[in-house]
């Protein structure tokens, strides 16, 4: 892997001086690349970044994102998708492409206050985001309880290669749905394995930048140190690992349960 | 103008006991709204000025979207038992036009185009008032949005500078304001190095308006420091070095 440098950095300051190509949340003015957002830099020979640690969720192309059906037309229905702008999910989507307002009963397949989890098939900023349930594993979550968490620690909450949510998971014997958006939803028979992977979520949330937090849930939820394949074990800087799972998640494909495959691999 | 009394006294003592170029103490405190998107508390000498961004977020009224940017919307309040005697909560003519410069102020540093058909609203409520509370409700207001986590070219530090007792002073208390000479609040793009607000309250020449620039100026920089530090403290804790 290729050296980068890292380092903190508030709205204005300068990320990268010289000849870098401009990623993400930094502009360029004359020689300097100009940070945007409050985060932690990345400048590599393919540019310069920054992995913002605070702002509301944002819509992009390609997200999985849970959202909750507030309404619908004769011909899609509209969903808070907990962004600035609602989102459609168009009835063909759902009943294929010979749908009809006048025979097809859009009610029985999604009403409103059900959840779904969907991905954003289009958005250009100029237009509300589309959605679709199209692909494997999306569609409505029938029961669970629904937790919203700051956007920029969705990353954190997976963990390297789906590491945190899947000791979440197994120690609480629970179901955990995430979606960009911040939504997530936890479900799983045991009433007590439900409140206490909230509890472990909302502790990563709060604690998303500092040390040893894996560590930490571990101990939160008695798991035995061997029974996890410890990969968390860097000393200290743990919101590095957002920077290279935020990469992971958007690349990689959810299972069944909504949680990321652990295969995925950088 | 009749002045009662010496604002500064002969060993260049001010009435609140600074020295002619010395801010008032400042303190900033981030994410103090939760409910908001991002909010701060400033404490600017005697103000208490609390400051919350929610956005981007849905526009409403819808016909006040526009398709090519964000709109701003900012509105500048004082608590009734901010001042001495007490304000009538309803908007004044003073509140809405300190409404409209800050949002002005604010503009020039936020990258607005990339939120189109979205809104992004900033309230600024003075708890405590004590002269140059737009100064130090640019400053709570530019770090609200950083902790919002919206686009910004720059951060915008805000001080005023005037003239009392003829010699230019940094950072005009209320005292100051009403008796002194000159008072010019000034808002400032740190890194860019440009000038968002500028306002002048009373007569400077020439060479008066350009010492009180550079002081005002030197006061925004040493106010961004501020800005800096509670948002680092935020966020990185104690943690401000480089890592690699």
């Amino acid at each position: 892997m290729q050296e980068t440098k890292r380092k903190y950095v508030i709205p204005g300051d300068i990320v990268a001086e010289g000849n870098l190509k401009p990623l993400v949340n930094v502009f360029r003015n004359g020689n300097s690349i100009i940070s945007t957002r409050i985060g932690i830099t990345e400048s590599s020979q393919d540019g310069a970044k920054v992995i913002p640690l605070s702002g509301v969720y944002f819509p992009r192309a390609n997200d999985i994102v849970i959202g909750k059906i507030l309404d619908h037309s004769s011909l899609s229905w509209s969903i808070d998708i907990n962004s600035c702008f609602l989102a459609h999910l168009p009835a063909q989507d759902v009943f294929g492409r010979d749908f009809s307002p006048a025979q097809d009963d859009m009610g029985r397949q999604l009403s409103s206050g059900d959840i779904i989890v969907a991905r954003i098939a289009i958005f250009d900023r100029t237009r509300d985001p589309i959605l679709t349930i199209q692909d494997n594993d999306l569609g409505k979550i029938p029961t669970g309880e629904l937790i919203k968490i700051s956007p920029t620690r969705v990353p954190r909450l997976i963990g390297k290669r789906g590491s945190m949510i899947q000791t979440i998971e197994h120690a609480t014997t629970t179901r955990i749905t995430i979606g960009q958006n911040g939504i997530i939803v936890v479900s799983g028979k045991d009433k007590e394995g439900v409140t206490l992977a909230i509890n472990a979520i909302h502790i990563v949330e709060v604690e998303a930048h500092t040390s040893n937090l894996t560590q930490r849930i571990k101990q939160l939820l008695n798991v035995p140190e061997s029974e996890i394949e410890s990969d968390d074990t860097q000393p200290s800087h743990e919101v590095n690992d957002t920077v290279t799972n935020a990469d992971e998640f958007n690349s990689t494909k959810t299972d069944k349960e909504g949680m990321i495959n652990s295969n995925g691999s950088k | 103008m009749v002045q009662s009394r010496s604002l500064i006294d002969e060993k260049g003592i001010r009435s609140d006991g600074r020295v002619i170029d010395e801010l008032r103490d400042v303190k900033i405190e981030v994410g103090v709204v939760n409910n908001a998107d991002g909010s701060a508390l400033i404490e600017f000498g005697k103000n208490k000025i609390i400051a919350a961004v929610y956005g981007p977020r849905e526009v409403h009224p819808k016909h006040m979207a526009l398709s090519d940017r964000s709109v701003v919307r900012c509105r500048y309040h004082m608590s009734p038992f901010s001042t001495d005697t007490r304000k009538s909560p309803a908007p004044s003519r003073r509140e809405t036009e300190i409404s409209k410069v800050i949002r002005e102020a604010l503009e020039p540093a936020l990258i607005l185009e990339d939120y189109p058909r979205a809104a992004i609203d900033i309230f600024i409520e003075v708890l405590q008032a004590d002269g140059g509370s737009r100064c130090a409700g640019i400053t709570a207001a530019a770090v609200a949005l950083a902790d919002a986590g919206i686009n910004m070219r720059d951060m915008v530090s805000a001080c005023a500078a005037g003239k009392v007792d003829d010699k230019i002073v940094i950072d005009i208390n209320d005292t100051e304001d009403k008796e002194g000479g000159a008072d010019m609040p000034v808002a400032y793009m740190p890194n860019l190095e440009k000038i968002t607000l500028l306002q002048l309250d009373g007569e400077l020449n020439s060479d008066e308006f350009n010492k009180c620039l550079e002081e005002a100026i030197r006061g925004c920089l040493k106010v961004h420091e501020i800005q800096r530090s509670s948002l680092m403290e935020k966020y990185f804790g104690n943690e401000k070095g480089l890592k690699e």
